[in-house]
């Protein structure tokens, strides 16, 4: 205990004032009740009472749990408003702790979601600060008060309420424990749960040591394991939720890109830009009249192409000196020739060796001179074009040339070149065509002016571009929202769930995972290995490739073909949605522009007519969609092509006609290639119409080759000491190519694809490799073509529709889904064991050696 | 007459066996004002961590009849710092097994979260000085004063004969009941009795030489208290969010490229220090300006602002009030003056 500070206090050190006063002996005051007894009134308690205690035991529950939160959020409200004031207590100023806490958090994450790019990292901010808060409140629960509660009937984790309305845990200080607040039958119920001898002296106060034992050990044992498992447990819970929150916002972003697509109109009103018309209004009103410099035409210019992309914007350009800023026109007067005047002499003195200034004042006509030979020939004060400063500068050098030669027939001695002052006259200082000094000047009065035609001309096309961008840019958000090459986008989340699911349906394990994450060679070895295994077996494969095309035709419920379309795969049928709009749009902008007299314009945006598609933005815009399309389902579909190729080789090697008739180990080096090919073959493995090792000299053994138990056993392939490519044999190419992609799928593929609307664009991707990859033209196997006619495709195209190779794409998957899995593994692992150790240690809590029984039972 | 129990100073002897006299090697024997210096507080610091890692944890497990809600507090420390440490390994500690481009990636993130937790940290606690010295310098109340207090325990057994034990704590860190008579002056060493007391009343404009400014000024000191632990509360976590920020910001990958902490190798060291300086720096401008548009340009300036805000705003709550002069009459009556009541 510590010492009593008011008696030590009193006998240690005398007040200041009994210092500075003497101390005078008083005599006793008379009592006033000389017959009062203080210790007899405190025995009859008629005089002093202890208030009756108020506090209680709280029992929380599921069912008063909002209860009780809602009641914490007030006593927290109350409890600022007393610290503001000054007037707070040590509980409540404990309290307001925690909101600090929340709201350092929330500043935490509320800064880190401004520096996220995507709503699911940016929600993800604000569940890692819940779940980081959860876990704190979560692991006492679970790790400590329901363990103990069930080992040894206690609640560690008990509040109460006191006196003054402060709810506070029971067990926070172990030296002061309300223990009156708990009845003795409580005490005893307790204490029956814990084994305590029924027959002891002092049950009560034995049960209540045992309890407190066991709550500070748990207490203790809460410190010690909170740091290693709030991070932990908010980390998984983080893991565990964030699949939710994608999906979530997967469905919402897509409901809103469909909202989008039917509303083009509506939505569109959000980016019509009214800055660009207003800006360009004031630039105009200032202007009104004024001429057009060439500052002005390039500031308007700018304005009107504010929001348009540079190829546009170069056709405005075009489109503005044409139509509305005109030809320029050009008109000279005493002014600018004045500044020809002064031009000359600088440019005379600077360039004429001895040119003193009597010979400059001889040499160049004065202003009277000019004016005179310019109204001669018609040329003052008119508006001229630029083509006539030539007849211009001609006058003035016969002027010129006249004062030269008057010039060196007075001084001799003095004379001077004539034909560099005609030259100086008449050509360019500089490369740049206008630094002559005359042209420079007459550069400067350009005459036109912006009239109100050329106003009314602006507003307009101002208008049409306003109303064209806002809806260019909501084509552009739904396009972005559904196919965009960006993370989150429903391609990208689809995309990701399809690669992640191939690894679960090909029955990876997280052996293989691990060892294939690493080396593609390894991912392609163990993925034909398991192609082949579920290729032989029929059950396997029918569930496996139902599973695939399952999968993979979500595709089209989320980005519906009606929607949009990519025509390769969908056979060139109707025009999807969002083409129909694409093209509405450009063409009637351009219809109006051409209206305008903005014809470059109208032509860069929707090309010459309607119907043509070529280098024009509406092209772009609509391009952009297919190739991302393109580029994921031929992936997808080329994996059910692979499978299903796998299948028909394991069922009916035999009955390929582009097999048969040829020697066995030919059959086995084209099974070979088209197994490889499929499953990791690039584009450009098929424009060199592949490069294979064979034998040269195959063993001349025709027949039919070995298939066990569903699997092609090679006799002679492999088996060659010498081998190489051989460009002569188109026919190998050829076959191939069929064997890869004509005929009909096999009848198990076929049953899988019967329900899904992928099925006719498998078919039409199969149809479109044959046709696109066996129609290109190598020229160092100029034979190995399939058909007469060479059909150039783009190689974007070839790219885009041959997709990722299988092996590429599950070795990319097979590396997020270690990363996870071994994150998991070590702190889910890590958490486990802790768990473990938390609830086991708590069975040694609360050994007490029990006192000996009194031998009667209470 | 109660006298204090002090088993070094009467060298009373609980032990059983009476002939058995072993010497308290305790520091303190009585309730200690301690001097609140960089010193002291390391040391306080360094015994509260050492005690909340090994003494307090050996004693709570046993269930020790001693343990206490001083004890309970303290170990809040071992969670803090491993909870630290956990958030560092749970985003840097697997990055070794994944793939190198993987690697690269994850630990870009990583030693960012990790240099956040460390700010954090950092953050949280040294923005407390930003109410607290202000405070100290306009009202004379030192808010974080230590003092080392003496615990008489129960002894655990018969043979048990050291049954003190120290504890840390702040002079104001109870509102309710500070430790006011710690701040008496020691007559005996020829100090004022209410010399603390009186240069308190003289920052809040109470006047000088009074009669009993212990009396006069506690229950300012007490608003300061209340209000300065508010400020303090919810200042430093704004400060600790804007250590996190200033951790995400993209210079520091600069530093994370040289980063080493093998102070042997002096010249690799040195450049590991000074690229943290530099990205330092480079940080707080990055973090300032921010990047982008709208409120994603300007969050980092929110954020540093707020702190500012609220931290200033914790020092002008506590101090203006105390400070002005109240209207009440009776506080009219110049308390350094004498007056007759009639």
């Amino acid at each position: 205990m510590t010492s009593n500070l008011i008696q030590n206090y009193i006998t240690t050190k005398p007040t200041s004032a009994m210092n500075r006063q003497p101390i005078k002996k008083q005599e006793a005051p008379k009592k006033p009740m000389p017959d009062f007894d203080i210790q007899k009134e405190l025995d009859n308690r008629t005089f002093i009472k202890p208030l009756t205690g108020k506090g209680r035991l709280i029992n929380g529950n599921i069912f008063n749990a909002p209860l009780l939160f809602a009641q914490d959020i007030v006593y927290d409200a109350k409890a600022l408003k007393h610290a503001v004031s000054g007037k707070a207590n040590d509980h409540e100023l404990g309290k307001l702790n925690d909101l600090g806490l929340l709201l350092g958090g929330l500043g935490i994450a509320g800064y880190l979601f401004t520096k996220k790019q995507t709503p699911v990292t940016k929600g993800m901010e604000f569940i890692g600060l819940a779940s980081f808060l959860g876990a704190m409140a979560i692991w006492p629960k679970i790790a400590i008060q329901l363990p103990a509660y069930l080992i040894h009937g206690v609640n560690v984790q008990k509040q109460y309420e006191d006196s003054f309305g402060r709810r506070k845990p029971f067990y926070q200080d172990p030296q002061f424990l309300p223990w009156d607040l708990y009845t003795d039958k409580e005490i005893d119920k307790m204490g029956d749960r814990m084994g305590v001898p029924k027959n002891i002296p002092n049950r009560r106060e034995f049960i209540q040591e045992k309890m407190k034992k066991i709550a500070v050990q748990n207490n203790t044992l809460w410190m010690l394991t909170a740091g290693f498992a709030t991070p932990i447990m908010s980390g998984l819970i983080c893991n565990l939720t964030e699949p939710y929150l994608s999906k979530y916002f997967d469905k919402k972003n897509n409901k809103s890109a469909d909202k989008i697509i039917n509303n083009i109109n509506e939505y569109s009103k959000k980016y019509e830009y009214t800055s660009v018309e207003k800006e360009l209004e004031k630039i105009l009103g200032n202007n009104l009249n004024k001429k057009l410099t060439p500052e002005l035409e390039e500031q308007i210019t700018s304005v009107i192409s504010k929001y348009i992309n540079p190829i546009t914007a170069k056709n405005i350009e075009k489109d503005l000196k044409e139509k509305v800023f005109g030809e320029p026109v050009y008109k000279i007067q005493d002014d600018s020739i004045k500044e020809v005047i002064g031009n000359l002499n600088t440019v005379f003195k600077k360039r004429i060796p001895g040119a003193d200034e009597e010979f400059l004042k001889t040499v160049i006509p004065d202003e009277n001179s000019i004016i005179n030979a310019l109204k001669n020939s018609e040329l003052y004060d008119k508006d001229l074009s630029k083509t006539q400063f030539s007849s211009i500068r001609q006058v003035i050098l016969d002027l010129v040339s006249k004062n030269v030669i008057e010039y060196n027939k007075t001084h001799p001695d003095k004379s001077k070149d004539l034909k560099l002052a005609r030259t100086l006259v008449m050509s360019n200082m500089t490369k740049n065509k206008d630094s002559n000094p005359v042209n420079i000047i007459l550069q400067k009065v350009k005459s036109n002016v912006l009239n109100k035609d050329a106003v009314e001309k602006l507003k307009n096309v101002v208008k049409i571009l306003d109303s064209f961008n806002a809806q260019k840019f909501t084509l552009d958000e739904y396009a972005l929202k559904k196919v965009g090459a960006a993370p989150e986008t429903v391609i990208a989340n689809y995309w990701n769930d399809v690669a992640s699911d191939l690894v679960k349906i090909l029955g990876f394990t997280d052996k293989e995972i691990a060892r294939t994450r690493i080396d593609r060679t390894l991912m392609s070895d163990l993925l034909r290995e398991k192609l082949d295994n579920i290729a032989a077996d029929k059950s396997s494969y029918e569930k496996v490739i139902s599973k695939l095309v399952n999968k993979i035709s979500e595709i089209n419920n989320k980005i519906n073909t009606q929607d949009m379309s990519v025509e390769i795969l969908n056979g060139n049928s109707k025009q999807s949605t969002y083409d129909n709009t694409v093209d509405k749009i450009f063409n009637d902008t351009a219809d109006k522009l051409r209206k305008a007299g903005f014809e470059n314009t109208a032509k860069a945006i929707a090309g010459a007519d309607a119907n043509d598609s070529l280098g024009t933005l509406k092209n772009i815009q609509k391009m952009y969609v297919k190739d991302r399309l393109l580029g994921v389902k031929s992936s997808f579909y080329r994996i059910i092509n692979t499978l299903d190729l796998y299948r028909r080789i394991a069922t009916g090697a035999n009955n390929i006609p582009y097999l048969n008739g040829r020697y066995i180990e030919v059959q086995e080096e084209l099974i070979e290639l088209c197994k490889n090919i499929t499953l990791k073959g690039h584009s450009s493995d098929y424009a060199i119409k592949f490069y294979m090792l064979r034998n040269a000299n195959p063993d001349r053994t025709v027949g039919s080759i070995k298939i066990e138990n569903g699997k092609v056993v090679y006799q002679y392939f492999g088996k060659a000491t010498q081998t190489v490519d051989i460009p002569s044999d188109s026919n190998f190419y050829k076959d191939a190519m069929k064997i890869m992609y004509s005929g009909e799928m096999h009848p198990d593929t076929i049953a899988a694809l019967k329900e899904y609307s992928i099925k006719p664009e498998v078919i039409n991707y199969r149809n479109k490799m044959l046709e696109i990859m066996g129609k290109e033209q190598y020229f160092a196997k100029p034979f190995h073509m399939l058909g007469d006619q060479t059909l150039n495709t783009p190689s974007n195209i070839k790219f885009l529709t041959t997709g990722i190779a299988p092996d590429e794409l599950l070795f990319k998957s097979c590396q997020p889904i270690y990363n996870s899995k071994k994150w998991i593994k070590i702190f889910g692992g890590f958490g486990a064991a802790l768990l473990g150790v938390t609830i086991l240690a708590q069975f040694l809590f609360g050994k007490m050696k029990t006192p000996e029984t009194t031998g009667k039972k209470k | 007459m109660i006298q204090p129990v002090n088993n070094i100073k009467h060298s009373i002897n609980f032990c059983a066996e009476p002939e058995r006299k072993e010497q308290n090697s305790k520091k303190y024997n009585h309730d200690t004002l301690l001097g609140n210096n960089p010193l002291t507080n390391m040391r306080i610091g360094m015994d509260k961590v050492t005690n909340a890692f090994t003494l307090y944890p050996a004693k709570g497990l046993k269930g020790s009849k001693n343990a206490n809600f001083y004890e309970f507090l303290t170990m809040g420390t071992v969670p803090y710092l491993i909870g630290s440490a956990t958030l560092m390994a749970l985003f840097n500690y697997a990055n070794k097994y994944y793939s190198p481009f993987d690697k690269v990636q994850a630990s870009k993130v990583g030693q960012k979260m990790a240099l956040g937790v460390l700010f954090y940290g950092i953050a949280k606690s040294l923005s407390k000085k930003l109410i607290s010295v202000p405070v100290n310098m306009l009202t004379g109340v030192d808010t974080d004063r230590p003092y080392a207090k003496v615990i008489y325990e129960l002894p655990d057994n018969v043979n048990d004969t050291d049954i003190t034990s120290i504890e840390y704590h702040k002079v104001f860190e109870s509102v309710e009941f500070p430790r006011w008579d710690l701040l008496y002056g020691d007559q005996s060493k020829g100090e004022k009795r209410n010399f603390r007391y009186d240069k308190i009343a003289k920052k809040l404009n109470m006047g000088e030489n009074l009669n009993d400014s212990d009396q006069e000024t506690k229950p300012r000191i007490k608003e300061i208290i209340v209000k300065s632990n508010l400020a303090k509360n919810i200042s430093c976590y704004f400060w600790a969010a804007s250590g996190v920020a200033l951790a995400f910001q993209k210079p520091w990958e600069d530093y994370f490229k040289v980063m080493t902490f093998k102070f042997w190798k002096p010249e690799e060291f040195g450049k590991s220090l000074k690229a943290f300086g530099k990205s330092f720096i480079d940080s707080a401008k990055a973090l300032y300006k921010g990047e982008g548009k709208g409120i994603s340009k300007h969050a980092g300036k929110i954020l540093l602002g707020s702190s500012l805000l609220v931290s200033a705003l914790g020092v002008i709550n506590t101090v203006a009030g105390v400070k002005k002069q109240p209207k009440s009459n009776s506080d009219i009556i110049k308390k350094d003056e004498k007056h007759v009541v009639s």
